[in-house]
């Protein structure tokens, strides 16, 4: 049997809605003998029986093992059919997959991560990481700050969680594209966010959002000064097997499965990063 | 005693030697079928088939490593679960009459599937293998194997390699189960003497003199690691490229795939792998509609720079074996060919 292929099972143990469209379905794998670890960044590929598979990425941090937070938006066939299962319910999981951002290198910099929309969830992985190492001295981070934007305030996720990271001293700003009679928050872009108070020394960014946020912060972290070295992006493309086999997630000389898909904006500066967006 | 890496095979111990191999293993030979068809075909009796050694098989041998649609499991939905069984097992296969350039290509699949580990079902049916190669006298029309280095003779990679001396075969053994096939029923050959050597030499300069087109792949593979490619060429390529996939169906190292579930009942069905095409539109759609590759943005230049530009640079060689069957099935006109024709006319401005 061709194992690569092959997904192991999985068992819905908590569905976490995030909004109208997306939740976070929190999975434990069924059988206690498969060794299972991963970092974050990395991602996974869901099967549900008849629909096939798609990839996600873990939203929770490895600390939280045997306990996988996958926050999925409703936008597909699968990802429908995974909104309609219930707690209990199975998926197929293999993997993990691809690059991780590198949380070893992050020990007593300050972490400016910004998002927009689904892209939190990846990132999300990293920032409960880093608040679980902050019990460790040597492996403690400097500071936190997060600035996360939406297209309304209805559609801003993960707010339960983002009320617990506040109070544990994380810098969050969030913005919407569109305000309702209750936003009495910032309007505009994450981009308009940004300024040098975010990105003094010893500052890394991580950023994953879609493809026209991602570049236009590449392009204000750079004119604020910010080294190639220290922003890492993480991307997001069809995928059918997560291997580097089946071809679907190319871009430019790479492949997003197995060179990322988190990649150093360095990484990025010899590729035709036009398709990016 | 006599050297069993190389021996003369008499056209007449052909037949013969192929259905003592067919005792053995399946055989898959070209042969013409009622529509005029040269294919690859299992052989199920050797005498009543007419092998067409002839003409160029007009579909490589990747369909029977890499089969078009294959099955990579079978599942069955017990509330809710997955439960998998596997596919039958690949069966000893012996090919024979393959050209040069498919060989090569499926030495570059062999890379290709070896990472990030053994493909299974590939391994397997490669496992379960045997190549005999043929040496082209007469390469093809559109065939350009000599630019790629994938022929008309091969150095090395076959089980067997035969050359067509006219009456009788030049034949070479590869290592292990070539040269082991040789021995077994070296009854059917005759040591090589100095007159086959001449004619087979002769023979493969021949063969070489007669390519029709000057293909200037490597010089394009170069040209590619330095220069971009222009809008221009991009645009009049992707102007007639009509997004059949032919090309890259037709393709031996063309390994691309889709992996889906077909349900057969409500509660079975299988876990298939099926080619696709990077020059499709469809190839690189996310969930929710969003293409960051779409036939606008020039699809199909992911296919020449993947062969001609990455795999040059990885593995010092370019993807593509010279075969020619992109040149016979794009209706277009926009085959690998005349990518290289524009992309080395073009002078650094």
């Amino acid at each position: 049997m061709n194992r690569s292929f092959i997904p192991a099972q999985t068992v819905i143990r908590e569905i976490i809605p995030e909004n109208d469209q997306i939740s976070t379905f929190r999975i434990e794998i069924i059988d206690k003998t498969i060794l299972f670890t991963f970092l974050p960044g990395q991602f996974l590929m869901i099967s549900v029986p008849h629909c096939g598979e798609a990839a996600i990425s873990i939203s929770s941090s490895p600390d939280a093992l045997p306990l996988i937070d996958l926050s999925i938006r409703r936008a597909g066939k699968l990802t429908t059919a995974i909104h309609a299962m219930k707690k209990g319910a199975q998926l197929g999981i293999r993997g993990p997959f691809g690059t991780a951002f590198p949380v070893e290198t992050f020990a007593a910099r300050n972490l400016l991560f910004v998002a927009g929309g689904i892209g939190l969830a990846p990132l999300k992985s990293v920032i409960d990481h880093c608040l679980f190492q902050n019990g460790v001295e040597e492996d403690a981070v400097l500071s936190i700050s997060l600035l996360y934007g939406s297209r309304s305030p209805s559609d801003i996720a993960f707010q339960r969680v983002i009320n617990e990271w506040q109070e544990q001293g994380i810098d969050v700003h969030l913005t919407v594209d569109e305000k309702d009679e209750h936003w009495n928050g910032a309007v505009g872009r994450v981009t308009e966010l940004l300024d040098d108070t975010r990105t003094a020394n010893n500052t890394t960014a991580l950023v994953c959002g879609p493809p026209v946020m991602i570049r236009s912060v590449i392009d204000r972290l750079k004119a604020l000064g910010c080294e190639d070295t220290d922003i890492f992006i993480t991307l997001e493309r069809h995928m059918k097997c997560g291997m580097g086999l089946c071809g679907h997630c190319h871009l430019d000389s790479k492949l997003i499965c197995t060179d990322g898909p988190v990649f150093s904006v360095s990484a990025l500066t010899t590729m035709d990063v036009m398709e990016l967006c | 005693m006599i050297d069993l890496k190389e021996l003369i095979l008499p056209k007449d111990n052909l037949i013969p030697l192929l259905r003592k191999l067919n005792k053995d293993a399946r055989l898959v030979i070209p042969v013409k079928n009622d529509h005029g068809d040269t294919l690859f075909t299992e052989i199920s009796d050797l005498d009543t088939t007419e092998i067409d050694l002839i003409n160029q098989p007009q579909a490589s041998l990747k369909p029977f490593f890499l089969p078009q649609q294959e099955t990579l499991a079978h599942y069955s939905i017990n509330s809710n679960q997955y439960c998998f069984t596997a596919p039958d097992a690949a069966i000893d296969t012996i090919f024979f009459g393959v050209r040069s350039c498919d060989l090569t290509a499926l030495l570059y699949m062999d890379l290709i599937f070896s990472k990030p580990s053994k493909d299974a079902t590939y391994y397997d049916r490669r496992n379960h293998s045997l190549i005999i190669t043929l040496g082209c006298n007469n390469p093809f029309e559109n065939c350009f194997c000599e630019a790629t280095n994938s022929g008309p003779y091969l150095e090395y990679g076959y089980g067997l390699q035969f050359i067509d001396l006219g009456d009788r075969y030049y034949v070479s053994a590869g290592r292990g189960r070539g040269a082991d096939l040789l021995e077994r029923w070296s009854y059917f050959f005759h040591e090589v003497g100095e007159e086959d050597h001449k004619v087979r030499y002769q023979l493969f300069l021949e063969a070489r003199g007669q390519f029709s087109r000057n293909i200037q792949l490597t010089h394009a593979c170069q040209k590619l690691q330095k220069e971009t490619v222009p809008d221009e060429i991009w645009q009049s390529l992707a102007e007639r490229c009509y997004d059949c996939g032919g090309c890259a169906y037709v393709c031996p190292t063309c390994t691309c795939f889709s992996v889906d579930d077909k349900p057969q009942s409500s509660n079975t069905g299988i876990r298939v792998r099926s080619w696709d095409a990077c020059t499709s539109d469809g190839f690189t759609r996310m969930a929710g509609g969003h293409n960051p590759v779409t036939r606008d943005r020039q699809a199909l230049k992911r296919r020449f720079l993947h062969k001609l530009k990455y795999d040059f640079a990885s593995h010092g060689k370019a993807s593509c074996t010279g075969c020619g069957r992109c040149v016979d099935i794009c209706f277009g006109g926009v085959d690998i060919t005349t990518f290289i024709e524009l992309f080395t006319r073009q002078q650094n401005p």
